[in-house]
């Protein structure tokens, strides 16, 4: 590692010289991470509420969706660049990618916490003369509401690292300090990146699991 | 240059770090030799090429640790014993590694990092192949002929209407963006947009940017009709590749100097660019295409 060190400064320093710019590219990475995720979740769990109601869809769903998370993310930014409205260089691409990669666990956390619920409440529901539609808002989302949560938490926390990529389009966020570290020979500043990235998922984490406990006690 | 290349992996420092870690965690044996290489075609190709040497030179094994995630992986790789050589380029070890300000001279470039590598990593600078891999102002070729535009000042003209599109490397060196834009008075209508280096030319061929900076000896630059502005005011620093190798292993096995000596001025600029052209445009087998290369150039 002797001679890497050369030309860099403490992450202390690094931070306290550039803290607007630092400020700037968390934001960056926080409105990445939130507008996809949002997006994932708007169209991930209704498909997920599909998927109970259609079972032939399953297969092709979730399998389309495996897919889509192996596609490595260069590749993806490659095939997005010509499309227009949802590619181009800068966030919308990278938005669309982490959507893409944001979408399996809550599409199929959703599907598995509807299936799961027991069907003698089900019944009791049916029996009571209650609509699809009651069922599924009064009985059958509050029920399966933990495992949802907990696949927008997955979604969430790794949509924290991936969004490191965004910089490779041109959509900024802390992946710039990491892609600038890599190409200079220089650690502090992949660590300027990689940790406030690393805090950012921890506190995500965290957040959703006080969410999950919350919502686990007013199910009981 | 140094540490560029089409479809770049490079996914962040964490992942780069990882592979120094996964590379650490593997054992060899001291008869082995180890290439490595870092994540671009004509890194592997060079990597390819300086390990089939060795193999029928010395009669060594060779493991091959390719795709390595750029020059910083590859530099703490080989100062951590973890490969004994890799390809590396002059003017990027003069400036991203020992942080020196870019010179224009070739020679004095060279001595100055066989001497600093040897001092302060205990590594060897090989003679260079003799090909110059230097950066590549590049535009589409239909807007070199709409605008005249052959030599990099004659960007400056059009400069404030046009977008460019750069990788980290190019905007972060001290022989990147910042010192061109200086030395050609090049200002553009919006800060060049940072992006990944392999996804500038398909941004450039899609007319998402207008100028970008490519590696010259890159196979893309003729597949995609694209044309490289001269450097007419020398501002870019030499690039020459030569292989990097631990003095260790020098002293235990001189036999691999010996054959890796024989390399030395071998492939041209036109030769370099042939070659990545087989293995990026026609898709050629990297290890075929490098024992072609050896069996009609050193039989």
């Amino acid at each position: 590692m002797q001679g890497v060190h050369g030309g860099s400064v403490s992450l202390w320093g690094f931070y306290a010289r550039n803290s607007g710019e630092v400020l700037g590219l968390v934001g960056q990475h926080l409105s990445l991470v939130a507008s996809s995720t949002a997006i994932a979740i708007v169209v991930g769990v209704p498909g997920g509420i599909v998927l109970t109601r259609r079972p032939a869809w399953r297969g092709p769903v979730l399998g389309l969706a495996n897919v889509f998370q192996t596609i490595p993310s260069l590749a993806l930014f490659g095939f997005l660049i010509p499309l227009p409205f949802i590619g181009g260089i800068g966030a919308t691409t990278a938005i669309v990618a982490l959507v893409v990669y944001a979408l399996l666990p809550i599409v199929r956390n959703t599907y598995t916490g509807i299936a799961g619920v027991d069907p003698a409440v089900r019944e009791a529901g049916r029996g009571m003369g209650m609509t699809d539609w009651q069922l599924l808002t009064q009985v059958e989302l509050p029920l399966a509401l933990g495992v949802i949560l907990a696949g927008v938490r997955v979604a969430t926390v790794v949509s924290v690292g991936t969004a490191t990529i965004a910089a490779a389009i041109g959509a900024g966020g802390l992946g710039v300090y990491i892609f600038r570290g890599v190409a200079v020979v220089d650690d502090t500043l992949i660590l300027a990146g990689a940790l406030p990235a690393a805090l950012m998922a921890l506190a995500a984490d965290a957040l959703f699991g006080l969410a999950e406990r919350q919502f686990a006690w007013r199910a009981e | 240059m140094g540490g560029g290349g089409r479809w770049r992996a490079v996914q962040g420092g964490a992942c780069a770090l990882a592979m120094v870690a996964s590379l650490a965690a593997g054992c060899r044996s001291r008869d082995r030799i180890v290439v490595g290489s870092k994540n671009f075609t004509e890194s592997d190709l060079l990597g390819e090429i300086v390990a089939q040497q060795i193999e029928r030179r010395t009669g060594l094994a060779v493991s091959r640790r390719f795709h390595l995630g750029g020059t910083f992986v590859c530099h703490q790789a080989i100062t951590a014993g973890q490969i004994d050589l890799y390809v590396e380029y002059t003017g990027t070890a003069y400036t991203a590694v020992l942080k020196h300000a870019p010179v224009a001279d070739r020679d004095s470039v060279y001595h100055t990092v066989a001497r600093d590598y040897a001092q302060r990593f205990g590594l060897a600078w090989v003679k260079p192949f003799g090909f110059n891999n230097t950066f590549a102002i590049t535009v589409r070729r239909r807007d070199a002929t709409r605008y005249g535009l052959r030599r990099i000042s004659d960007l400056a003209r059009v400069a404030p209407r046009w977008r460019a599109g750069f990788g980290y490397e190019f905007l972060e060196r001290a022989d990147g963006f910042r010192g061109l834009a200086a030395v050609y008075g090049l200002r553009f209508a919006s800060p060049p947009t940072a992006m990944d280096l392999g996804l500038t030319y398909r941004a450039l061929a899609e007319g998402k940017v207008d100028v970008i900076a490519g590696n010259s000896t890159d196979g893309q630059i003729q597949a995609l009709d694209l044309l490289v502005l001269e450097d007419d005011r020398h501002y870019f620093p030499p690039y020459e590749a030569a292989p990097v190798i631990r003095l260790t292993t020098v002293t235990r096995h001189p036999k691999v100097a010996a054959a890796l000596a024989q390399l030395a001025g071998r492939i041209s600029d036109a030769e370099m660019r042939r070659l990545n052209a087989l293995a990026d445009v026609e898709h050629r087998d990297i290890a075929t295409v490098a024992r072609d290369w050896l069996r009609s150039n050193l039989p």
